[in-house]
Order: structure tokens, then sequence, then C-alpha cells
């Protein structure tokens, strides 16, 4: 096809960011139309790529900087890894802009955020150069910094300048690992280095152990910050609690698939020695993750900051697919990047919700929902039940792949015991959603605060969290209409590991 | 166009001769007609002569020599649009400015180009003698400049500080190129390189390099010689600042590319006295330069004073490459070079707009600047980011090649300079906290009014001018970075 589908999935997002970033004053009300209707396009052109038959007829050159030291180029492809993601961004996206309808302060600039967002996260996605990456790896930062300190909680300027200040760091050290590969590259094939993936990810393999794994540690610590992987997941909770509804969605949602996306598309494919070296180090980070997610959450009275910390816990499960480095390992931890981004909505939209209709997200204050709220007692209850990995539903899949693989890996090295923290993961996980669920949903109605002016789920927030539903049963029923595109993929990257 | 044609063997230095010319008539003009803005527009319309004509130079790929002295090459080129950028730049605003002052207008402007001057004789030179009066040229006429401001005694202050230390770094410097005179017998720097190659040098010739490294030092304001730049670019005018932060500085870092890069690089068997030793101290003070700049700006309520340590940072940024020591890492310095004229250039413009129109200089100042002004805290935010770093700006460009060129070559990476990389990126996240701050300041916290501000025109004018230049040169740097690996390997043939 001759349309250059790829970058009009960068491009009009910016355009939408654009038009309504000036659609001050009067017309700022009709913001949300303009940015529904670029979302809506938007999301049209990633259903249109995702039935494509063969994405690399997609694959999109232009010549950029091209030096006598190095070579860029703006170059956008398409595989069974991005594909998942690009479509989770355009959905979640418009999902955004339709539950966020309400937002009053300053509309346009909201819209404009979410679609910048969008810019960098379409960028990130289908970039395949180094450098473009990059450039589009930090752009997301920016919206989410304004999103976060414009519109976020009391906290909002702290959470906001830590967000900024921890993840770039991160990709700075993400950065120096980039120009090591490049110059790697460029002294085994000789000229100039070129960034691009192709040539990056085809020799980088062949460099030596100790190279790989150093630069596996700078690319991983880069990825590890986003993802969040604990120990360097404290951004986290601060950014989630303080951020808007919408953001939240989205920080959940796509952002912190960035570093898992990072991990498989650079650590495992251009230096799968690095990832044999470290490989027990990435399970360990993963099962700490996991267990320690877990039982955060648990200790959580923020039903929001729950649900983060539930989302590092659920991060943790990724990592230990990717960790097991088999091809079940991987193809499950993409699933569980996708179905963690579908449910992750549901969620923070359930919680902020709490904190607009009820006016305070605190847990204890709670009590006795399900007769008051309905609707929203449902979708809540929906939301929980995908999470904590309901047969059925999409979440199930994905646990239940990721701890297939494990278990394939355990048995293997002969150390069957540590599927005792898997087990554990579960218990923690069905223990502080049914917990959760009790004290805020059942039981008496609670008194503690004034549930005399609370309304039930409104019709566009009941539009947005009805779509995840049915993507969360859609796909929990049918996961094949998602692992078709991830297997061939994950074929491919697990026979860089020699285990298929 | 052919210009060498008319101007025969003087071609080299035609566009200081321009300069010259200026700097005899414009006091004159002052004289006989009293009108500021009179002489505000002979000067630019000299600026803009001298700018026109070495451009034709530098697009027509001009080499020559004039007496033995200044040659005119792809890398005095490139340094000469730098100088003259800013010098256009600061005359620009300077008439529509509040702070310049109304009386001297005449004797302002000719310091200014005068100052511009011996910059620009600086990138000719290949001489230690020729550098140190270029050098002396433009230090002398800045601490004239310094305290022509209207009606504030800071910067008298500023002058007098300016001066004691300048004339410690110029005693050493001397003293330096006094040994290397004593111990070599030439100053030229080419003959000094083959000389070190000859010759085993002794211990004198080490300290000779010091004392230089800390007379020019003085000039970056690199750590441990930075403390006067705050204070002289609080206490000058805006576009004095602006002309100081982004020129002078400039004129220093490309004495150390001109004298250490040639002498250590192109005399590459002088490791027998100082070559890894002295990269090493290079590599030192470029730590310690960019960090002292970035945690002091931390610290800082003025927002000049800001500015003034978050340059001292870049200049260490830029001393990598005398610790890398390649042409690669020099075309990347000479980039960020120009990068951060833009992006420092229109930080200090947009301070200077906002003080015409009754803003302070005190970052708290800023509240609520996006309602009141919204395309100079547009402007002043992509500035800041570009500062920090941030892609697709230019100053993230300028970084990407600057700090990947301490990681390695394209022969390989290395891991001589990684900590010094990892030094660098870590100041960078540093940096983006001060300048996050700014943007918070801005855009997040509420003013006491939402009255909109006016600022003068000539102002707006060459804000966007460094606008379009830094999201040009981040999206498309190879308009520059082009004459700059030009100029690199020039200099490290």
């Amino acid at each position: 096809m001759d349309v250059p589908l790829l970058s009009l999935l960068v491009i009009i997002p910016l355009i939408g960011a654009v038009i309504t970033l000036f659609m001050g004053g009067e017309r700022q009300k009709y913001a949300k139309f303009v940015a529904l209707a670029f979302a809506a396009v938007t999301l049209v052109l990633a259903l249109v790529v995702l039935f494509t038959k063969d994405f690399s007829t997609l694959d999109e050159y232009y010549g950029w900087i091209d030096t006598a030291a190095m070579k860029m180029g703006i170059s956008f492809s398409v595989d069974g890894l991005s594909i998942l993601m690009v479509f989770l961004t355009s959905l979640l996206v418009l999902l955004v802009i339709i539950f966020s309808s309400a937002e009053s302060d300053r509309p346009n600039y909201f819209h404009t955020l979410v679609l910048a967002m969008e810019v960098g996260l379409m960028g990130v996605y289908l970039a395949s150069d180094y450098f473009l990456f990059y450039i589009m790896w930090e752009i997301t930062l920016i919206p989410m910094y304004f999103m976060i300190s414009w519109y976020g909680g009391p906290r909002r300027h702290y959470a906001a300048i830590k967000f900024l200040i921890y993840t770039h760091v991160a990709s700075l050290v993400m950065l120096i690992g980039i120009f090591a590969m490049g110059f790697e590259v460029a002294s085994m094939l000789g000229g100039p280095v070129d960034f691009s993936f192709d040539v990056i990810n085809d020799v980088m393999p062949m460099a030596s152990e100790t190279m790989q794994s150093l630069l596996f540690a700078l690319l991983f610590f880069g990825f590890a910050v986003k993802m969040p992987a604990v120990p360097f997941h404290t951004w986290l909770p601060d950014a989630h609690t303080e951020a808007p509804t919408g953001g939240s969605v989205l920080l959940a949602g796509v952002m912190l698939k960035m570093g898992s996306y990072g991990i498989i598309r650079v650590c495992l494919e251009a230096l799968p020695a690095g990832a044999e070296y470290w490989q027990w180090v990435i399970i360990t980070i993963a099962v700490v993750s996991i267990i320690y997610g877990a039982f955060a959450c648990i200790a959580q009275k923020d039903l929001k900051k729950m649900v983060a910390f539930s989302s590092i816990s659920h991060m943790g499960m990724v990592m230990l697919g990717i960790g097991v480095l088999n091809e079940a390992g991987v193809t499950f931890a993409i699933f569980q990047m996708f179905a963690h981004g579908l449910i992750t909505g549901i969620l923070f939209m359930v919680a902020g919700m709490a904190g607009h209709n009820f006016g305070t997200r605190e847990i204890p204050l709670l009590g006795g929902l399900a007769g008051k709220v309905p609707v929203y007692a449902t979708f809540m209850m929906i939301g929980f039940m995908a999470s904590l990995g309901l047969p059925g539903l999409v979440g199930f899949w994905g646990e239940f792949g990721v701890i297939f693989s494990f278990y394939e890996f355990i048995d293997a090295n002969n150390m069957i015991w540590m599927i005792v923290f898997c087990l554990l993961s579960l218990m923690l996980t069905a223990g502080y959603y049914l917990w959760a669920m009790q004290r805020t949903l059942f039981g008496p109605e609670t008194t503690k605060i004034d549930l005399s002016h609370v309304h039930d789920v409104s019709k566009t927030e009941f539009a947005a969290m009805a779509v995840l539903v049915a993507c969360v049963a859609f796909f929990g029923v049918w996961p094949d209409a998602a692992l078709n595109f991830i297997e061939p993929y994950a074929h491919g990257v697990a026979s860089l590991f020699g285990v298929i | 166009m052919d210009i060498s044609s008319i101007f025969g063997d003087f071609t080299a230095i035609i566009p200081m001769i321009a300069l010259l010319i200026g700097v005899l008539i414009v006091p004159g003009v002052h004289l006989g007609l009293k009108k500021p803005t009179a002489t505000w527009g002979v000067a630019l319309a000299v600026v803009i002569v001298s700018l026109v004509l070495n451009v034709i130079l530098l697009t027509g790929d001009y080499q020559g020599t004039t007496l033995d002295m200044a040659s005119y090459n792809p890398y005095s080129g490139l340094m000469i649009l730098l100088f003259q950028i800013v010098l256009f730049l600061a005359v620009f605003v300077s008439n529509s400015s509040i702070e310049t002052t109304r009386n001297n207008t005449g004797t302002y402007y000719a310091l200014m180009m005068a100052a511009a001057m011996g910059m620009m004789f600086v990138a000719e030179s290949s001489d230690l003698i020729t550098i140190f009066v270029g050098v002396e040229l433009t230090s002398i006429s800045s601490y004239a400049l310094v305290t022509l401001k209207r009606g504030d005694s800071r910067a008298a202050e500023a002058g007098v500080k300016y001066v004691v230390i300048g004339g410690m770094s110029t005693a050493l410097t001397l003293y330096g190129i006094s040994m290397i005179y004593g111990l070599t017998g030439t100053t030229e720097i080419a003959a000094i390189a083959a000389q070190t190659q000859l010759t085993e040098l002794n211990w004198m010739f080490g300290i000779a390099m010091v004392a230089m490294i800390a007379g020019y030092g003085f000039k970056i304001a690199a750590v441990p010689f930075h403390m006067w730049a705050p204070d002289v670019y609080e206490g000058a005018s805006t576009p004095v600042s602006l002309f100081l932060a982004t020129g002078s500085k400039k004129m220093g870092l490309g004495v150390f590319f001109q004298i250490f890069l040639v002498m250590f690089v192109a005399g590459t068997a002088c490791s027998a006295i100082a070559g890894e030793e002295i990269r090493y101290l290079f590599a030192i003070i470029a730590a310690f330069t960019m960090t002292v700049g970035n945690v002091v700006a931390i610290a800082q309520s003025n927002i000049k004073r800001m500015l003034a340590y978050s340059s001292i940072a870049q200049a260490g940024y830029i001393l990598i490459v005398m610790a890398v020591m390649n042409d690669y890492a020099a075309s990347a310095g000479i980039f960020h070079m120009f990068t951060h004229v833009f992006m420092k250039g229109g930080a200090f413009l947009i301070v200077g707009a906002l003080i015409c129109a009754g803003i302070g200089e005190k970052i708290s100042d800023y509240r609520g600047l996006a309602k009141r002004a919204p395309f100079l805290a547009f402007a002043m935010m992509l500035f800041l980011f570009s500062l920090a770093g941030i892609p697709p700006l230019a100053g993230f460009t300028s970084k990407f090649f600057l700090f990947s060129s301490a990681v390695g070559t394209v022969d390989g990476a290395t891991s001589e300079w990684v900590w010094l990389a990892f030094v660098a990126i870590l100041n960078s996240a540093i940096s983006l906290y001060y300048y996050a701050r700014v943007v918070k300041t801005m855009y997040v916290d509420k003013g006491e009014t939402t009255e909109k501000i006016k600022v003068p025109k000539i102002f707006l004018a060459a804000i966007v001018i460094c606008l379009v230049a830094v999201i040009v040169l981040g999206v498309y740097p190879q308009l520059v970075f082009n004459y700059c690996e030009a100029a690199a390997s020039f200099l490290l043939p």
C-alpha cells in the first residue's frame, strides 16, 4: 500500500495535539470533540494495520541525519510485538478522551497532552531506529509531567518532578548503552555508526559476551525503571496517586509497557548473551517485584495506590516471562503486557471515579457501595476479577501462561520449589483484591462519608469502561486473537537463545 | 561571489576589518547625531555587513592567510560565524533594552564590536602571542562593557571584580607562554607541537601548561576559576550578559581547542611529558565544572545567576572534548557551542525582554507567566528544555553527539572516558531539576495578576530567531554539523 500508514499513526495525533493547543477561550469546550475525532482516526488506522496480512509491506524509511560519524533515519516498522501495543495505545487514548469528557479545567490543554503522549507512545512502539526510539521515549515525559502537575492531586508538584527526574536519569543511562551498541556495531561493520534496529539487532548478538552483558546492564536499568521493577519503583506510586485518572490510565496502561517493550526489543533481540548472563538477576527482580507489589497492595488504604502497586506486581509477571528466555515465556510476557494494559485501564478508571464521585479513595471510609452504585460496583468487580486472573477473562491467560513457562524453566533447572513464589503471589493477589472489594462494596453502607449526592457511573464513563470490559472478555475467551500475532515473533526471539 | 579577488591578501580578515571600521565610525555617529537609535542602526548595519561577508567566505570554502598571522579556514570561519551571531543578537536588542546606557551609546557599541573582533582574531590565530592579543582585546573591552549599565551600581561592582580576576588570569597565561617560549624558542603552536616530538621536555613544560590552563580556565569559568561569572552576568545589563555568556566563553573554549587539542593531538609523541596526564587533568576539570555548575544552580533564586551557573555547567560538557581528544569529539564540541548560543542566548533574551516589561530577575517573579505572556513562557520552556537536553530540541542533539564521543568512536566502544559520560548524564538529570522548576513556576504557579505583558518587538524578533534555530538544529542538525565536522578535521587533520 502506498499510504504511509505507520507515519500517519504518529502524525495524526500530532496534528490533533497542535489544533487543540490553540483552541483556547470560547472554543475550548469543543476541544474534546476534535481530540476524539483525531483519536478515532488513529484507532481506525491502527486497526487497518492490525488486519494487514504482511507487516513488512508497511515498513517506512526516510533518510535524516547523515554525517561522517553517524547515520540516523526516520524509520518505522511493526511486528508481532509492537502491533498489540499500537492497538492498545490507540484504544486507551480514545477511551481516556471519552472518559475524561467532563474535564472542565482548561480542557483543550488536557487533550493536547493526551494526544502528545500518543505521539510519543506510537513513536516508541513503531520506531525502528535507536535515535528515533530514544527521541520518542523522551517525548512521552513532557506531556506526562504537565499532566501530573496541572491536573493532579495535592502533592502533584513533588510527584511530577520525581517522575520526571527519575525516569530521565534512567533514559540517560539507557542512552549510554545505545551509544556503546552503536560504536560496537560500527567497529564490526566499518563505516559510520548506523542506529537502525535492523543493523544493530542483527550484528550486536555477535559481540563478545562481556560487552553484551555490560551493555545489557545499562539498557536493562533504563527499561526496568520505566516498568517499574523493584527496587526502582518508588516514583510510580507517587505519580499514580497524584495523576488525574486519564493520566494514570495511560501511564499504567501503555507507558509502563514501554519498559517491558524495550527489554524485549533491545535487551533480548540485540543482547541475547547478556540476557543469559543476567538471567537469574532478571528472575530475582521479577519475583521480588511480584511478591513485594502484592504485599504492598494489602497495606494500602488508598484505592488508587493499591492499583498502582498491583501494577508493579503484574509488571513483575511480565518480567518473569521475559526472564525465562524461552518461547512460551516471551509469548505470554507479551500477552500479559497486553492484558494488563486492558485491565489496568478499568482499574484506574474505577479508582479515579471513587475520588470524583465519593470524594475519597480511602478504602476504610468506603463501604456497602454495591447497593448505592450498582453499575460502579459491577465494573469494579469485573476489573478486580480480571486482574486476579479469573479464568475466562484476559488476565488469566497472561498469568497462567507466564507461570506455566516459569514452571517449565524451574523444572529443567531442578528448582521446582520456586513455584512457591508463584502460588504465594496468586494467593496474595486474590487476597488483596477480594479484601478491598469486601471493604468497599459490601457490608453495611458507610456512614463516614456523605453518600446522599453520590451518583452512579455517567454515560461517557460507562462507555469507556464497557469497551474495555468487552475487550477483556473477548480476549479472555479467545486469547488466540492476540496470541496469533505474538507467537511468530516470540518464536524468532526464542531462537536466539537456542531454546524453542 | 568571489570577494577574494577584491580584497586580495586581506580577504582572510575582511570580516574583522568591517567591524574595525564600525568601531571607528560608531562613536563619531553618536557624537554627531546624539541619537541612540541612529547609532544603533549604524552599528547593526556594520555587524550585518561583516556577517554577510563571512557567510560568503564560509560557504565559498575560502581558505587564505593574511600577513602570516591570521588564517581563514573551515574552523576559524565557523567560529567567526558563531561570534558574529552572538554579536548580532546582542547589538540587535541593545537599543530596545531599558538597561542599555543612553549616554555612552557610541562607546557601548564600539566596545562590543571590538570585543567581537578580538574573538574573531583568536579564531584565526595559530600563535600563542596573537591568541593572547586577541583574548586581551576581548577582555579589556568586556571589562568596560560590563560597567555600562543604566542606573545600577551593581554593574560597577561586577566590572571591578571582572577586571581584577581578568588581570590575574592574564598574568598567569603570560607566565605560561613565557615559559613555553623559553623552553621551545617559539610561540607558534604547530612548531611547539613539533618540538615536543623531537625533544623530551621537562617538568617546566608541565608547569607552563598548567599556568595556561588556569589562565584560560578563568575565561571559560571552569571550576575552580568560576567565581566571577555569576556576579558579572548578574551585574551586567542583559544584552551584555548574553554577549559574555555565549560569546566570550566560546572564545575561551576555542582557545582550548586551538592550543591544547592541536598541541597534543597533532604532536602525538608529547606523551613523553604530559599527554595522558593533561587529558586526565582536563577530564577532572570537566567533571568538576559541570557538577559544581549544576549543583550550585539549584540553589539560585535569581534567574540570571541560575543561567550563569548553567553556563558554567555547559562549558563543563564541552570540556569533555579536551579529555577525549579526537576529531569526532571536537566536531561535537563545536556543534554544542552553536546550539548553546541559541538556547542560552534565547533564555537571556527572554530575561532581558521581561526586565523591559517590569518583571524582575527573581525566579519567583515568573509566577503565572504562562498566562501573562504565553509566547515568552513557551519559548522559555523550549530553551530550558533544550539546555536540559530534551529531544527533539537542539540541546539534545548536540549533547547526543558530545556525550557519545566519550563512549567510543567508530572503531568501537571504549571504556576510558565512559565515567565522564556518566558524570555528564547525571549532571544532565540534575539540570533538568532546576530548569523544570522554572517551567513549573511559569506554568503551574498562580501569579498575582493575569495582566498581559507587552515586550519590545525587537526582542520578540530576536527570540523567534533563537527559537527557530533551536528547533531546526534539533530536527536537522546536519545544517551546521557538516561545517563542524569540516572544522574539526581541519583542526585535527
